[in-house]
């Protein structure tokens, strides 16, 4: 027993030898998470406290009645767009290019002066030009040309009743918007987000690349000796497994401990659920490392089946951009990837500060997932090794 | 008396898929002889030391070191021995030390013994200065020989070396052979393949020819040789360089269907059905501007044509 632990350390150790022969390189496996975490998250950083982005709208006016004129001013003027009055043709012209969304007050819209509740008229058709990839912008045009068009309409309609107090079309109650967490005044930080999301994506790129220096490794004459030594298989698992996943931790350790330092990014859960989570996760890069070099085949064939792998997971998982943004479908499959409850865990227990208990799911799901991965690495490498042996390939 | 038996093959047959590699093959090698597996290529040498090693598993047949096999106890197989690939398999991007250290470990070798061994063999293969160098600033020789050492670090009885002398030159491969000599002569049971005559009978106590997988003769250098010799004249050489391939093709079209003309890297290998064909071969060889370094025959039955030929070559031994 002790003969095969301190033969999987030997191993270990040669390969934490190899890993710093190219300083630079493995200098470069610190500094690039920590570059993709901080780009992330600084294009989707939104202060707490921040002014709404305006949205850019385009008014055309084809009535000239007081009441279309009424309606156009109130667009004009309203806190939430940059608008401006233009003619149809330059409306067209800069939604093309995805410049802005355009309403359009058609000629008759003046008829909507003289609606009334339950008479039914014919309706004039107010336009809403937007680019074919501009459904968000379109859908929040849409919600404030509604508002201020009924607002203005039901001043119209009801002028005996307002008697010049538009007070009264106030809305009579007020929205609060409350964001909730686990833990009561958790305010969301982008950066958390992706100092979470980039360091898993570039555990499993680094998992990747250590499975593809394991490759490598079989294939020249060197592992001819190592064979020729009767090295038990656990211990070559278990080497390769300690090397990577020991590697990774520090990688993790860098990256969060950068988030810190620079993002305040913060572990304001469970630190003990932080470590395990951190650890499994090694383990998981591990172990897909193990994985690409048992079934990989070529290096450059196991490369590119990898790179589409990891992008797809990290993409579905929402290691990129949060979950909440995929599809219904990609969200309901994204649970059957260790990505996702990888991040989950991550993040209940950093920015939504969750105690141990609610980061176990996580943990016990990533767990299963690395050791179904390095059950299936082990049982390939197995059977490729008893081939070897008896000269089948 | 006769040393003991170290490495036992019986009546191995190994299969790659299909096709037959090793037929029955039975060989074995005595505590303080190197036996030289011969033949040409695909022969089997190479699947015979991988047996050896205890990397390939025979179809049949029994391999035992020191009277153990690998399927008993691998780990008291493996210790008893030391395996020396082609190709040197050693981590170009770690120092020699650290290579043997590694090795060493992965034989169950460590503390004070470990890093005993690692110098005393550093030094015998005269590596010592270089203890702390990457392994790759090193030459090809420099290469096998710290390959050479990373097999006799954990002091096996049985030494296996596929094709050592491949990629050296003429001083390397003599030295390399002196060093071999010296650790027949320590008591190591020494296995080697070679498809170049001349190795095996200078360096070779025994030679075990093989041919398509099977085990065609067998017996001392000077026996085998002499059968040979008797029927073609033979030349072997070292080249300054490779000639190109159109020369070599114009040249072998000079030289006619009775003249064999073999070139493995630099290594030269010319056979011709008499002394006086094989004197016009090397003739035509010179002429065409193909410099020797060193030439030789086995046997020394070639003397005569040699020396005639001696002024043109330049650098005869």
């Amino acid at each position: 027993m002790t003969n095969k632990v301190s033969l999987t350390l030997t191993l270990a150790c040669k390969d934490w030898r190899l890993f710093w022969v190219d300083r630079r390189a493995a200098v470069l496996c610190f500094v690039v998470p920590v570059l993709l975490a901080s780009a992330f998250g600084t294009i989707f950083h939104r202060p707490a406290n921040a002014i709404a982005a305006k949205l850019a709208v385009l008014v055309v006016v084809e009535d000239d009645g007081p009441f279309t004129r009424q309606v156009a001013n109130e667009l004009l003027t309203s806190p939430r767009f940059d608008a401006k009055q233009v003619s149809r043709a330059e409306a067209e012209a800069a939604v093309a290019e995805r410049k802005a969304v355009a309403v359009v007050l058609p000629a008759g819209f003046e008829r909507l002066k003289s609606w009334q509740p339950g008479v039914t008229t014919e309706q004039p058709e107010l336009l809403l030009l937007h680019h074919p990839n501009a459904a968000p912008e379109r859908q929040m045009a849409q919600g404030v040309v509604t508002e201020t068009v009924m607002k203005r309409v039901t001043r119209e309609a009801f002028t005996d009743v307002l008697k010049g107090d538009e007070t009264v079309l106030a809305p009579p109650f007020k929205i609060e918007a409350v964001g909730v967490s686990t833990r009561n005044g958790t305010q969301f930080n982008s950066y958390s987000h992706s100092f979470c999301g980039m360091t898993l994506q570039y555990l499993l790129f680094w998992g990747m690349e250590s499975g593809l220096l394991f490759l490598r490794e079989r294939q020249r004459s060197v592992w001819t000796r190592v064979r020729a030594a009767a090295v038990p298989l656990p211990c070559i698992i278990g080497g390769k497994v300690l090397a990577t996943a020991f590697i990774a931790l520090l990688q993790v350790m860098v990256t969060f401990g950068v988030g810190y330092v620079a993002f305040g990014v913060r572990i304001d859960g469970s630190v003990l659920g932080f470590a395990l989570l951190a650890m499994t996760a090694c383990g998981l890069a591990a172990a897909t490392g193990l994985l690409v070099a048992a079934i990989g085949g070529t290096e450059a064939r196991a490369r590119n089946v990898s790179i589409l792998v990891i992008l797809g997971v990290s993409m579905l998982g929402g290691l990129w951009v949060p979950a909440f943004l995929l599809p219904t479908w990609a969200r309901e499959f994204s649970l059957a990837l260790p990505t996702t409850w990888a991040l989950r865990g991550f993040e209940t227990v950093t920015w939504q500060g969750g105690g141990f208990r609610s980061a176990l799911p996580s943990i016990a799901a990533v767990t299963g997932f690395t050791l179904a991965l390095l059950a299936l690495a082990a049982l390939r490498l197995k059977l490729a090794e008893r081939s070897l042996r008896q000269g089948k390939t | 008396m006769p040393l003991p038996v170290a490495l036992s093959l019986v009546d191995v047959t190994v299969r790659y898929a299909e096709r037959v590699a090793l037929e029955s093959v039975s060989l074995d090698v005595r505590r303080g002889e190197i036996v030289g597996l011969l033949g040409p290529n695909g022969s089997g040498k190479s699947t015979t030391l991988a047996v050896a090693a205890g990397i390939l598993e025979p179809a049949c047949g029994v391999v035992t070191v020191e009277g153990r096999t690998r399927e008993a106890d691998p780990g008291a197989f493996a210790i008893r021995v030391g395996l020396v690939p082609q190709e040197p398999a050693v981590y170009d991007e770690l120092t020699a030390a650290q290579n043997l250290t590694f090795f060493g470990e992965l034989y169950g070798l460590c503390g004070s013994d470990l890093r005993r061994r690692v110098s005393q063999t550093l030094a015998r293969v005269k590596l010592s200065d270089r203890a702390q160098h990457r392994v790759s600033t090193f030459s090809g020789g420099m290469k096998q020989r710290l390959n050479l050492a990373a097999a006799l670090l954990h002091d096996p009885p049985v030494l296996l070396l596929d094709e050592p002398t491949a990629s050296l030159d003429p001083a390397s491969r003599d030295a390399l052979f002196a060093d071999l000599t010296r650790f027949r002569d320590d008591g190591h049971a020494i296995l080697l393949t070679t498809h170049h005559i001349d190795e095996a009978e200078s360096g070779c106590d025994r030679i075990a020819v093989l041919e398509k997988g099977k085990l065609v003769a067998s017996g001392a250098p000077s026996e085998l040789l002499r059968a040979k010799s008797t029927e073609r004249a033979v030349l072997y050489g070292h080249l300054r360089s490779r000639p190109p391939k159109y020369l070599e093709r114009a040249i072998r079209r000079r030289l006619g269907a009775g003249v064999e003309l073999e070139i493995t890297g630099r290594r030269l290998r010319l056979a011709a059905d008499t002394s006086e064909r094989l004197g016009e071969a090397l003739a035509t060889l010179l002429a065409e501007g193909i410099e020797l370094e060193a030439c030789r025959t086995p046997a020394g039955t070639l003397e005569r044509v040699l020396r005639a030929e001696e002024c043109g070559a330049g650098e005869h031994p």
